[in-house]
């Protein structure tokens, strides 16, 4: 049998034994869940080759099932992730009621995506998207009836992507005859004017619900932070990324096939960098840490969205570098969340103070992807972010880059609230009693600690694959043009050496940690964060010394203008503005038989008065 | 050899120098007295001349500056500011009323002589002591830095206990923790 | 071996240069603040006195890992832009690391100190850091835009991210950037005055405030290695000014001329401005320096 049918199967047989499992015994149910993802990671990473195919026929469609290098690029977040996210929900949803539909409706959600990156036609991808969105929104439902809100507008807005989606399908299949994507490719260009802006836009639309392209990213809040954490970091980390990798498909494929004056890239760029912003401006407003990362997820993307969408060598070098690198840190945040939700049952950063000392491993998972995902020298986040903005000046996208610096020097604002929040701060007494986070929660955190740290200095080791993935959608080979296994080069030719930077700040932090502990050593020591020069006062048991309230006020007073109006706004008034249209339209219906009789007659006058025009 | 008694005077005198010269005020202005700092700061008297300067925070400060009367209420602050300080740390009791009480010696909430409580190095007289009398008071602290005679710090360590009696004589509700280095 | 050692001695010799040269600017910026109010002031070489008296103090006091290693991560980021900013116009001696990383390399890893120190500060416990702390973040944000759009300027018109390319081009030219593109130079200017926190943009550690802010806890060595960073930083901030928009130097005379003529800048500017408030400081950084970022990406695209 072939090889890519053996994981689709294991993924459903696995799903439905799970679930069974789970019935019969909470060890059977985890087990089997584990044994799925890793039984399916293993097929996958040792059986299955690019250029394998599976093609059948269905109903006279053509189908085909089939792995590109940039498909594999992609199941390394999906199948990376996935598989960590996996250990560490056994034990973040230790004592959970359910288990048996969450561990289903994870596997569900692995296997779709996978789906999405295997398949090689529309109606397979369209099918697994579904399957991947229905998946997604039974977890985003997980916690019952108060969060029935949050899952009709995430809902919603899928829907509107999936019928744009499928709305470009069906164009497709009438103009091409065959829901092959080659087949699309090769005839694209003989499609008129009309369809070929159309259909991208369709595309994208769908693309950009998952993607959390503004302005629809308004489900994106509410669904990651209101999901299990455990889910929220493939949630966010890999989900999300299958947007991206749509997006990366239809700019690479279909609109480098039409005119530039079309301006789509730019339109697009700019919805990236405005998502980047706002998205990080809303979440230095954002008290709780779930909504902090929901908002900062959806900022992420934005910056990826924008180097896909300009789309020269080195920005989707960079966007699909910084898509995997975001799978990383936000993986790991949302992991992080859970641990502290798990410890001390609360995730609002204005209760929580001063774990560092109780949750040292966590803070230093934490510490990383937080430095990655500031763009801080020496971790992996750098790359990505400055090859995106060599990538833009060189393309001539200079406002662009100042508002994406903009929001990434913004980010450290909402960086460092994180951190503060949970970690640092007054040690309270209430928080006495945190202990470390289970073994099996941590170690995902810091094994994605590591990876991040490996790919600062050595970010050719990701490089390589996409640079292979970025041939195989045609373009041109960028190793030794743009970067060595830890060398980055811009347009102009200047360098970065990564190798040396990261041992001179090794150096440098080492030296001046032995200056600071050996001369202080002997008269140093540690004292309370109770014991700080408070004008003299001792502070009793109860005094709040924690400065948590409007923590960033004044600049959010500053930004004030910008966020006066979130984009709910616009969409609630939207939909009353179609409630009110609705009602009038009611009243046509006034339960008056004489009425309705009126209507048919003059319907039966319009038709008659239109004939010539209608049937004619 | 860093540790030979020579070279270690050598040291001393090179840090001593540094002290002298370098004396962060922490100035707590209990009293009436704190009218008099800023004179001395500013223009007509400079003493930043001296390398005296204002410090913010007891962590970075070397020179406790007691300006006047103390309640017992401001004692107790008082001297937990002390021993936030960092060692070597001076303290100057500036004006009368932190000597013998001066005119409220027989105030029933306020503590007569400073030197029980906390270990002054040195006195300014007056009342008020007037900014050239401050600046005095600085230039003999410095006198006795140089002469490694500025010892209140050891001393308070030494005679921890003596002084912990006479301050829990007077500070009826003690929640301050124990002085411990 | 022997190259590498060399190189160590540059940058040993570098660093103490900028540790001497930036404490004497910082005890001159106090004689002339001194003299402006009409005071003697302390002499120049207080700072060395206070630098030596604070590490000599005997005892010393830190709130958890963070707060002792926030002075270390501070320092990486002072001796890491050192080393990456040329000192001198093609100097063999103090090449450094200058070939190492570009200008936008340099904008990233001088935010690794400010968010190190704000770790530290955070682990302190006190408020009144933990503010300071935002205010110096909400800060950063203000003057990171038009001090990055005077970049990206620069990189539009010279064809460049290196520093090392700039300075040639203005040894080649014969003529300053600060002439040749004077809007890029106004921007960068006025983004200097919020980097340097003087006046009207002290927010950070107003100590009548706050306290003196992130630093309120530090003592001793804290204090010190904090204290000799901001003055490596500042010297190294000054060099990168005078090398991209003053054609660099050719020798240490020159450069020490140069840097002492833009200190001027904000320390005047300061000695006669009261304090912002946070906001407005963020708001007076995206209003007249903007514009003028903005004016100089123009001038650079279309010129």
């Amino acid at each position: 049998m072939n090889s890519i049918v053996i994981i689709f199967l294991i993924f459903l047989a696995g799903a439905v034994l799970t679930y069974i499992g789970q019935r019969l015994s909470n060890i059977l149910g985890s087990s089997l869940f584990l044994l799925t993802i890793f039984a399916a990671t293993a097929q996958f990473y040792l059986r299955v080759n690019t250029g394998d195919i599976f093609s059948f026929s269905l109903n006279g469609l053509e189908m085909e099932w089939g792995i590109t290098p940039i498909s594999w690029l992609f199941s390394l977040i999906v199948l990376g992730l996935g598989s960590m996210a996996a250990v560490y929900s056994i034990s973040a949803m230790k004592a959970k009621e359910r288990l048996g539909y969450f561990y289903f409706n994870f596997i569900m959600g692995i296997f779709s995506m996978m789906g999405i990156l295997l398949s090689r036609d529309l109606v397979s991808f369209f099918i697994f998207w579904e399957i991947m969105t229905w998946s997604s929104y039974m977890i985003v439902i997980y916690e019952g009836r108060s969060v029935q809100k949050v899952g009709i507008k995430y809902f919603l807005f899928s829907a509107i992507g999936a019928y744009a989606m499928l709305m470009a399908i069906v164009i497709i299949y009438s103009q091409v005859h065959s829901v092959l994507i080659e087949d699309l490719v090769y005839s694209f260009s003989s499609f008129t004017l009309a369809y070929k802006i159309w259909l991208p836009i369709l595309l994208l639309t769908g693309f950009g619900v998952k993607a959390g392209m503004m302005p629809l990213h308004v489900w994106a809040p509410g669904a990651y932070s209101h999901s299990p954490m455990a889910y929220s970091s493939l949630f966010s980390g890999a989900l999300s990324k299958m947007g991206v990798y749509g997006m990366v498909l239809v700019f690479s494929m279909l609109i480098t096939q039409i005119p530039e004056h079309l301006l789509i890239r730019e339109v697009i760029a700019w919805l990236g960098a405005l998502t980047a912003a706002i998205g990080t401006l809303w979440a230095i407003a954002q008290d709780d840490a779930k909504k902090l990362l929901a908002y900062s997820s959806v900022a992420q993307l934005g910056y990826i969205i924008t180097g896909v969408a300009v789309g020269t060598e080195l920005a989707m070098l960079a966007a699909i570098f910084l898509a995997v690198l975001h799978a990383l840190f936000k993986g790991t945040l949302f992991m992080v969340v859970g641990a502290i939700e798990k410890q001390t049952g609360t995730t609002n950063l204005t209760e929580v103070t001063g774990l560092i000392r109780k949750m040292p491993w966590t803070f230093i998972a934490a510490l990383m992807s937080i430095i990655a995902l500031a763009g801080i020298p020496p971790l992996g986040g750098f790359v990505g972010k400055w090859m995106l903005y060599e990538a833009l000046i060189a393309s001539d996208h200079y406002i662009l880059v100042v508002l994406i610096f903009f929001a990434s020097t913004a980010g450290f604002l909402y960086c460092y609230k994180f951190l503060f929040g949970f970690f640092l701060g007054q040690e309270e007494k209430e928080w006495a009693h945190v202990k470390e986070a289970p073994a099996t929660m941590v170690v995902p955190m810091l094994i994605f600690s590591v990876l991040l740290f490996v790919l600062g200095t050595f970010p050719g080791l990701l490089l390589k694959p996409i640079d292979i993935g970025m041939q195989e959608l045609g373009y041109a080979a960028s190793e030794g043009h743009y970067w060595t296994m830890s060398v980055l080069f811009n347009e102009y030719g200047n360098a970065i050496m990564l190798q040396p930077i990261l041992y001179a700040i090794i150096a440098i932090f080492l030296f001046f940690l032995v200056f600071l502990t050996a001369k202080a050593f002997k008269g140093t020591r540690y004292v309370s964060t109770k014991d700080i020069s408070s004008s003299g006062e001792v502070p009793g048991e109860f005094e709040n010394l924690s400065f948590k309230e409007n923590f960033f006020q004044p600049f959010l007073r500053a930004v004030e203008p910008v966020m006066k109006r979130q984009i709910d706004w616009y969409y609630t008034l939207v939909g009353n503005g179609m409630e009110a249209l609705f009602n009038f339209v009611r009243r046509v219906y006034t339960g008056n038989g004489q009425t309705y009789a009126i209507y048919a007659i003059v319907f039966l006058v319009i038709l008659l008065l239109l004939k010539s025009n209608l049937f004619g | 050899m860093i540790n030979d008694k020579n070279s270690q005077k050598i040291v001393d005198h090179i840090h001593n120098f540094a002290r002298k010269h370098s004396l962060w005020v922490l100035a707590y202005g209990t009293g009436c007295g704190a009218i008099e700092i800023p004179p001395t700061m500013t223009s007509r008297y400079d003493a930043e001349r001296l390398g005296v300067r204002g410090a913010a925070t007891p962590r970075q400060a070397d020179l406790l500056l007691i300006t006047g009367y103390l309640t017992t209420k401001t004692l107790k602050r008082v001297i937990r500011v002390y021993e936030q300080m960092q060692d070597p740390k001076y303290v100057i009791g500036f004006g009368s009323c932190t000597i013998n009480g001066g005119m409220y010696y027989d105030s029933y909430n306020t503590i007569n002589a400073l030197d029980r409580y906390l270990p002054v190095d040195v006195y300014i007289n007056g009342c008020m002591p007037r900014p050239e009398a401050v600046i005095a008071g600085f230039t003999k602290l410095q006198e006795l830095i140089t002469a490694g005679k500025a010892d209140g710090a050891a001393k308070y360590k030494e005679k921890l206990e003596w002084y912990r009696k006479n301050q829990k004589n007077v500070i009826p509700n003690w929640t301050m923790p124990e002085y411990n280095w | 071996m022997e190259s590498l050692l060399y190189s160590i001695l540059g940058v040993l010799v570098s660093l103490i240069l900028a540790f001497t040269v930036g404490m004497t600017y910082m005890g001159l910026s106090r004689k002339i603040t001194a003299r402006i109010q009409n005071r003697i002031g302390p002499p120049f070489y207080q700072n060395f006195i206070d630098a030596m008296k604070l590490y000599s103090k005997s005892t010393g006091i830190h709130h958890g890992v963070m707060h002792h290693l926030g002075p270390a991560f501070i320092m990486v980021t002072s001796v890491m832009s050192l080393m990456i900013i040329p000192i001198l116009n093609d100097s063999a001696f103090f090449t450094n690391m200058n070939f190492h990383g570009d200008l936008i390399f340099l904008l990233y890893i001088m935010t690794f100190g400010p968010l190190g120190m704000a770790l530290g500060a955070g682990q302190t416990g006190n408020p009144n850091s933990a503010i300071g702390v935002t205010r110096g973040l909400s800060q950063m944000v203000g003057f990171e835009i038009p001090w990055v759009m005077a970049i990206i300027a620069l990189m539009i018109r010279y064809d460049t991210s290196s520093i090392v390319d700039i300075m040639n081009i203005q040894a080649d030219a014969g003529r300053w950037i600060m002439f040749s593109s004077p809007f890029t130079f106004i921007a960068a200017l006025l983004a200097m005055l919020g980097m340097f926190r003087y006046s009207p943009f002290d927010i950070v550690g107003a100590p009548t405030e706050l306290a003196s802010g992130p630093m309120s806890e530090n003592g001793g060595k804290y204090l010190f290695t904090m204290m000799s960073s901001s003055s490596i930083f500042a010297f190294a901030k000054l060099t990168l000014y005078v090398n991209l928009f003053m054609g660099g130097a050719d020798n240490l005379l020159v450069l020490i001329i140069k840097t002492f003529a833009l200190y001027m800048v904000p320390l005047l500017y300061g000695t006669v401005s009261p304090r912002y408030r946070t906001e407005q400081a963020v708001r007076y950084f995206w209003g007249w320096p903007s514009f003028f970022g903005l004016l100089a990406i123009l001038y650079a695209v279309f010129f």
